[in-house]
């Protein structure tokens, strides 16, 4: 089963929509971000196979024991909601500011809910089968707008390169990494792939594949725009794109991205709320999880609507500043415990046994 | 009371076992399931004057029953011969009659005993390919519906049927919802015999397994599910086979009916059965391991499982070259999505996006609108309701009468609304374009389901923009991916993604590159031939080698 490929592909990408720190040295952030990324998967994907008959939340109570099991799980559960919840703001947010000046955001917000909705009541299967039809649209409308951005391409802006030290190319990739976080959502769909033992081997690729299309938006945008501008603008990749102007009948080819974006938003946030419910129903002991989506759906849309008043604010948690210490205490620590539970666990079987 | 007795007919399948005399079925009172019922439990005696009277009870007053009485022989042993009318072939019944008789007189047999007589008629008399015997009333009726000539005889309590089909059906011709330019011209038509025949010409194979059910109470129509043994999975083929054996129904007139009891989400507007009238692709689904259901009385096959992507098909990708094969093969993908899409696309942009519209179109496009009374919604709304209206029109009419549907509606409808200014012309041009993209839509049940979901993208288009066409298009890919057809996968190269499905949905390779048959289906034995197979030029190997060996002799 590659979907696993193909969902995280789109979600790995994402963030690279929003944010733009480096300068002109982007690329090189870009870089970086990937072996970032691949540690994460490496620390959530690798304790996934070794239960993999199990979901974070089923393991974690068997290593943790049941109560700080919960705890952990929660904390999980949690992250899902939150990212969930940042990434349908933002997706609104771009619409709204681009698109659809007069619309109310719980409007929006209400309806990309609505599909995750649907989707995860449909199964995880539907999702993975809607990631595979999707990759393939969401990379080539991404592949079009590069294209487009390449009449505007100025390679001056790129220039002088590595000027400013290693500081700001590492600063600039931690954003992207932290939200590699999100593979979280590995830990919950383990089990359901065909072949367990393979889906980290996919996950990695899959941060590699989306490392290129990273790699090449970083590079186009800057290209086109400018160092400068294009650290200081909210959603640079479409700033760019807004910005080019092939003939007189092909200039909205930001319409492209937002498209792609919508795509994007759409596997991710379905599998979020998929992981969510699911790590809910488990935590709650539940058969199943479909009768915890309206419920949690509902919250989610508030927290999504009610959580941010302004788009700066929004901004403000994909600052290095308070989204590390959050991946941190809500992720790397958690996992940390989780790993060290586990060799525990194996040292003293292994001490049993010889 | 009768209510009372059609409760406990749903509730109880049990039967009033008491009689079984045929007098019973003078009875005016017994309801259709009784009649049925007594019917079949009626065996046949010895005397034949017993069998008549039960069969003429039976049959009543119908007129196209012939009951020809004769007597065989030198000892004038009584018979009968029975058709029905129109089921059986005249000069082959006249040649049984005159085998019975003249031919039975003058041979050696005449003299046989009565005990012996049927045996002795059937060894050595008749010439029929085929003899069927039946030891009950409803058998006896049964024999007669096969077209076959019932023969009676007395001291005897079988009847004897001798093969002798002779229904007349419509001539093999092209179909017309399926036609190609190169290309098979034949057609199935309403015979399930002739259509069995069509296939087998084209799958010699003793492989290509055929097993008939009886389906509907009284109509008694033949089913018949066609696979190919070893090739198709028996998974497969048990699910279908329990899920038509479930079928209780009175009449099956049509294969919609059969289609609407063996489909696995009865709600879906995307046909989930493929429905062709083709031999030649009937033959080619069965090579790719899938089963096909014959209905007797209808032209169309059924093939199961069924997948998106055969929809869209033409029979043409198969018999034109690869490239162009190709190129119209993705046209076709492009024209069904544009078929469901722009009008939705065109309302939003123009209701809400107008700046992604380039200066000059959109300031063309706005001075056509000056004095349109109507929001664009309502135009597209419009006019695609008179365009389904037409299209209706034009089917339900006498061929004759069609064309003056065409008049009215490009001419009246459509030059008169824009002269009135009652809608823009870009509408109209909108309108045309899905039509035509529409109407390439090889499979008719297929374009009927994006006609009908366009509307809703209209509407979606109106109040919610291009995110509400988005949100409509990530709905139907859902509910399209969430589709199985018996268990197998809708929407299957594209989601779950098999890349070496591919060959044969969003290009077309040559025939000697299709190595593999698609993926889930054909697993069973995935490989349709050795690779390698590409014309070149010279002998193979082996055949220089042999030749070489030859000429050192």
């Amino acid at each position: 089963m590659l979907f696993i490929i193909r969902s995280t592909v789109s979600i790995a990408t994402l963030p690279v929509l929003t944010t733009g720190e480096a300068a002109q040295d982007a690329w090189a952030s870009s870089l970086l971000v990937v072996p970032g990324t691949v540690l994460i998967v490496l620390l959530v994907g690798g304790l996934g196979i070794k239960f993999k008959e199990m979901t974070v939340v089923e393991y974690s109570a068997e290593l943790l024991g049941r109560p700080l099991g919960a705890v952990v799980s929660s904390l999980f559960l949690l992250v899902f909601l939150h990212f969930a919840a940042t990434d349908i703001r933002v997706y609104a947010e771009v619409l709204i500011s681009g698109f659809t000046p007069k619309t109310p955001i719980p409007f929006i917000v209400g309806i990309v809910i609505a599909l995750a909705v649907i989707a995860s009541q449909l199964g995880i299967e539907t999702i993975g089968r809607m990631a595979d039809v999707l990759t393939p649209l969401f990379v080539l409308f991404i592949a079009l707008g590069i294209l487009g951005c390449l009449v505007t391409f100025d390679i001056q802006h790129l220039e002088p390169v590595l000027s400013r030290g290693s500081m700001p190319i590492i600063s600039g990739a931690l954003t992207p990494t932290a939200l590699g976080a999100k593979y979280l959502t590995l830990a919950m769909l383990i089990p359901n792939t065909t072949k367990p033992s393979k889906a980290l081997t996919y996950a990695v690729v899959s941060v590699l594949l989306s490392g290129v299309v990273l790699i090449a938006v970083a590079t186009s945008t800057v290209a086109v725009l400018g160092a400068d501008l294009s650290r200081n603008t909210v959603f640079p990749f479409f700033k760019a794109l807004r910005s080019v102007r092939i003939t007189q009948l092909i200039q909205r080819i930001e319409a492209l991205a937002v498209i792609s974006w919508g795509y994007g938003v759409f596997i991710d946030v379905s599998l979020l709320l998929y992981s969510g419910a699911k790590g809910l129903s488990q935590l709650l002991g539940l058969d199943d999880y479909r009768v915890l989506l309206l419920p949690l759906a509902v919250i989610w849309g508030f927290y999504t609507v009610e959580s941010h008043d302004t788009l700066l604010e929004l901004m403000h948690v994909y600052r290095p500043s308070t989204l590390i210490p959050f991946v941190t205490v809500m992720v790397f620590v958690p996992y940390i415990v989780l790993w060290i539970a586990y060799l525990i666990r194996v040292r003293r079987s292994h001490g049993e046994s010889g | 009371m009768k209510w009372f007795k059609q409760l406990k007919q749903l509730f109880s399948t049990k039967h009033d076992d008491s009689s079984t005399d045929p007098a019973n079925l003078e009875d005016d009172r017994l309801d259709i399931s009784e009649r049925e019922h007594l019917v079949q439990s009626i065996r046949l005696e010895p005397s034949i004057e017993a069998n008549l009277k039960a069969l003429k009870k039976m049959i009543g007053p119908s007129w196209d029953i012939p009951i020809r009485p004769l007597l065989l022989g030198t000892h004038r042993v009584p018979a009968a011969v029975v058709i029905i009318e129109g089921f059986s072939d005249k000069n082959q019944v006249a040649e049984l009659t005159q085998a019975l008789t003249v031919e039975l007189l003058n041979s050696p047999l005449r003299d046989t005993p009565a005990e012996s007589l049927p045996e002795a008629i059937v060894g050595r008399l008749l010439q029929s390919s085929k003899i069927d015997y039946a030891d009950t009333l409803d058998g006896l009726w049964r024999l007669l519906t096969g077209g076959n000539t019932v023969i009676l005889v007395d001291g005897y309590n079988r009847a004897i049927g001798c093969s002798s089909e002779g229904a007349v059906y419509r001539a093999i011709e092209e179909p017309s919802s399926e036609t190609v330019m190169r290309g098979p011209r034949d057609g199935f038509i309403e015979s399930i015999a002739e259509n069995m025949s069509l296939v087998r010409r084209r799958l010699r194979t003793p492989n290509l397994w055929s097993e008939r059910f009886i389906v509907g109470s009284l109509t008694k129509t033949q089913v018949a599910m066609l696979y190919i043994k070893g090739l198709a999975h028996e998974e497969l083929i048990e699910e279908l086979r329990q899920r038509i054996s479930r079928i209780r129904i009175d009449g099956i007139l049509g294969a919609g009916q059969i289609e609407e009891f063996i489909e696995d989400q009865p709600a879906s507007l995307f046909p989930l059965v493929f429905q062709t009238e083709r031999p030649d692709r009937a033959a080619s689904m069965l090579l790719e391991g899938r089963i096909a259901i014959m209905i007797d009385g209808t032209p169309f096959v059924l093939c199961v499982p069924t997948e998106f992507s055969m929809l869209l098909h033409a029979p043409d990708d198969y018999y034109e070259k690869v490239p162009s094969g190709t190129i119209l093969g993705s046209l076709r993908y492009l024209a069904f999505w544009s078929s469901i899409l722009i009008p939705g696309a065109y309302t939003a942009t123009l209701t809400f996006h107008q700046e992604l519209i380039p200066t000059e179109l959109l300031i063309k496009i706005i001075a056509s609108r000056e004095g349109v009374p109507f929001p664009v919604a309502v135009e597209v709304f419009l006019m695609e309701f008179v365009f389904e209206l037409l299209r209706e029109a034009g089917l339900r009419l006498p061929k004759a009468i069609g064309s003056a549907v065409t008049i009215v509606g490009a001419l009246i409808l459509g030059d008169a609304a824009i002269n009135a200014g009652l809608v823009s012309p870009p509408v109209v041009i909108v309108v045309a374009l899905t039509a035509l993209s529409s109407f390439s839509t090889p499979t008719y049940s297929f374009s009927l389901a994006a006609r009908l979901s366009r509307f809703v993208f209209v509407i979606l288009g109106a109040v919610l923009g291009l995110f509400g066409v988005q949100f409509g298009f990530l709905l139907l890919l859902m509910f399209l991916t969430s589709l199985r057809s018996f268990g197998y996968p809708y929407f299957s190269p594209f989601g779950p993604l098999i890349l070496s499905n591919m060959k044969d949905v969003l290009y077309r390779t040559w025939w000697w590159d299709m190595i593999r048959r698609p993926f889930p289906v054909g697993s069973r034995e995935p490989i349709r031939q050795p690779p390698g197979r590409k014309p070149r030029p010279g002998l193979e190997k082996e055949e220089v080698e042999k030749r070489e060996a030859r000429r050192s002799e």
